[in-house]
């Protein structure tokens, strides 16, 4: 269930959020994508929430970036359960 | 304005071969004078040892907004008739491509440094990876510094 607004909701939820992991990321959890539990919350949380949750990425999440939808979210940006967010490691396209 | 029909713009991002002419007949236009294509492709050997092949990946909605994004700021800010990006994805084999970028402008000084710019934005900010394939067939994913900015990517 994926609510994409970003409007924070009006009553505390028990809301989850799940984290799309690519490259590095996902090669280190062996997964694409994790679950957690997740009440709202800026960008920077979420990285160390993810850092917590998963260990094996804390190293690369600490130098990531956050994006929501298609673009890149900055450190202060809330987070609303339900929706649609990507850690973004160091990129090395080209 | 282009008299030999128009070309098709060349998908943001591709699982196939980069048709490099195409990427450069994209931005032909009887208002350009100057025309430069840059490809990136995989090197055999970096640091002394041997890759046998690149894999990339991608967020894909997000890369291709940025791609637009930058490509149309690299026309506007260098004043360019036309500009073009493609970028593979999937395994890319030594000597393949997996980047290209066409400009087309009046003169050939702003073609090259449009060129020049669009790569150097393209490698700091969009998020797409590589990942060398080791004699074992495991997967190395780069993740090189300087990091990524945290939130918005630098102006």
């Amino acid at each position: 269930m994926v609510d994409p607004s970003p409007e924070p909701p009006s009553t505390p939820p028990v809301g989850r959020l799940r984290i799309a992991l690519f490259a590095g990321m996902a090669a280190a959890a062996d997964r694409r994508s994790i679950d957690i539990p997740w009440d709202g919350g800026t960008a920077a949380m979420l990285r160390e929430r993810l850092a917590r949750e998963l260990p094996a990425v804390a190293a690369l999440a600490a130098r990531s970036a956050v994006a929501g939808g298609d673009a890149y979210l900055s450190d202060d940006a809330f987070i609303a359960p339900g929706a649609e967010v990507a850690v973004i490691p160091p990129v090395s396209g080209g | 304005m282009s008299h030999a029909g128009p070309a098709e713009p060349p998908p943001l991002l591709t699982w196939e071969p980069i048709d490099t002419t195409g990427v450069l007949a994209s931005v032909a236009d009887r208002a350009a004078g100057a025309n430069v294509l840059f490809t990136g492709t995989t090197r055999g050997v970096t640091d002394g040892l041997a890759t046998r092949r690149l894999v990339y990946e991608a967020h894909e909605p997000l890369a291709r907004s940025l791609l637009v994004r930058l490509r149309d700021e690299a026309a506007g800010r260098f004043g360019l008739v036309a500009c073009a990006v493609t970028h593979r994805l999937g395994s890319v084999g030594v000597g393949e491509v997996s980047v290209a970028v066409a400009a087309s402008a009046p003169h050939r000084r702003e073609a090259f440094a449009a060129a020049e710019w669009l790569m150097e934005r393209i490698k700091r900010e969009v998020p797409i990876w590589k990942a060398e394939e080791g004699r074992d067939g495991v997967l190395d994913w780069l993740h090189p510094e300087p990091v990524p900015p945290h939130g918005a990517p630098p102006p």
